[in-house]
């Protein structure tokens, strides 16, 4: 799996689709302050999702470090977190170069904003845990258990607080269903492009992941400690 | 001058329609592009260090 191609060429033809059918595919002009750029939830929102994707997998192999304490886990968990870490600061940047001019501000302390750069900097936490700690078992063995605790802040920061209260993301107060997964309050022009590039992107943050994983791994073998 | 510009402008239509979009469109693919270039690449070269 970490060296079979079809997936990263389908990655590339996703992105292609996305970067090409996103800037031409219909979009619902929903007011004067919006008009084009609703298309940033083509390359916005999916590095979102890929993060929450990639921290998934980082804390499915948490745990799975947990329960055996193979130091290959370890390498696995630490370096999906790696790049969920670089999508969620993509996504923050992005988010705010957004918010600037379709809010007035980058920053405009909406509930989501703030949950996010709270749970992002949770998990600048995880790799200052590992990057303090020398014993390679130890460290393994604390941000393991780090990422499991880091993995469920996600619950509160991103999935429930912001929607208790008034948003300016969709799904804050008032509004029906899950955002991310309900995806009728999208068009269905919109729809064919959308996910497609959620996967897309998430595919490309997975395959950089892998090379990663690979040169780590080459770095233990090396070193005699696999 | 003016004419002249209209003239190039209707022989590179698909460059210049809708507020130059596809201009957009075709630099964000270019980039696209160097970019899985560039990591294929690193794919490649630890593939050999692997082997």
């Amino acid at each position: 799996m970490l060296r079979a191609k079809w997936w990263k060429i389908l990655s590339f033809v996703l992105l292609l689709y996305t970067c090409t059918y996103g800037f031409i595919v219909k979009v619902p002009k929903l007011d004067d302050r919006m008009r084009e750029s609703i298309r940033n939830m083509f390359f916005h929102v999916p590095m979102w999702f890929g993060m929450m994707i990639l921290f998934f997998v980082s804390l499915v192999y948490a745990i799975k470090y947990l329960r055996n304490a193979n130091p290959v886990h370890d390498v696995y968990s630490n370096a999906f977190a790696t790049m969920g870490l670089v999508f969620g600061v993509l996504g923050i940047i992005t988010g705010a170069l957004w918010a600037n001019y379709q809010w007035g501000s980058p920053w405009v302390g909406d509930p989501k904003q703030n949950g996010a750069a709270i749970a992002l900097l949770i998990y600048f936490a995880y790799f200052v845990l590992r990057g303090s700690l020398l014993d390679t078992e130890k460290r393994a063995r604390l941000s393991a258990v780090y990422n499991v605790f880091s993995f469920f802040m996600l619950f509160p920061t991103l999935w429930i607080l912001p929607r208790l209260t008034e948003s300016l993301h969709p799904g804050g107060q008032g509004s029906e269903g899950n955002p991310g997964i309900n995806g009728k309050d999208m068009s269905a022009n919109m729809r064919t492009v959308f996910y497609p590039a959620v996967i897309g992107w998430t595919l490309l943050g997975v395959w950089i992941t892998t090379l990663q994983i690979r040169l780590q791994l080459f770095k233990l073998k090396k070193e005699g400690l696999l | 001058m003016i004419q002249l510009l209209q003239t190039t402008a209707a022989d590179n239509s698909f460059m210049l329609r809708d507020g130059k979009i596809f201009l957009v469109m075709t630099v964000v693919c270019i980039v696209l592009v160097g970019l899985f270039l560039y990591v294929a690449s690193i794919d490649k070269k630890i593939s050999q260090l692997e082997k």
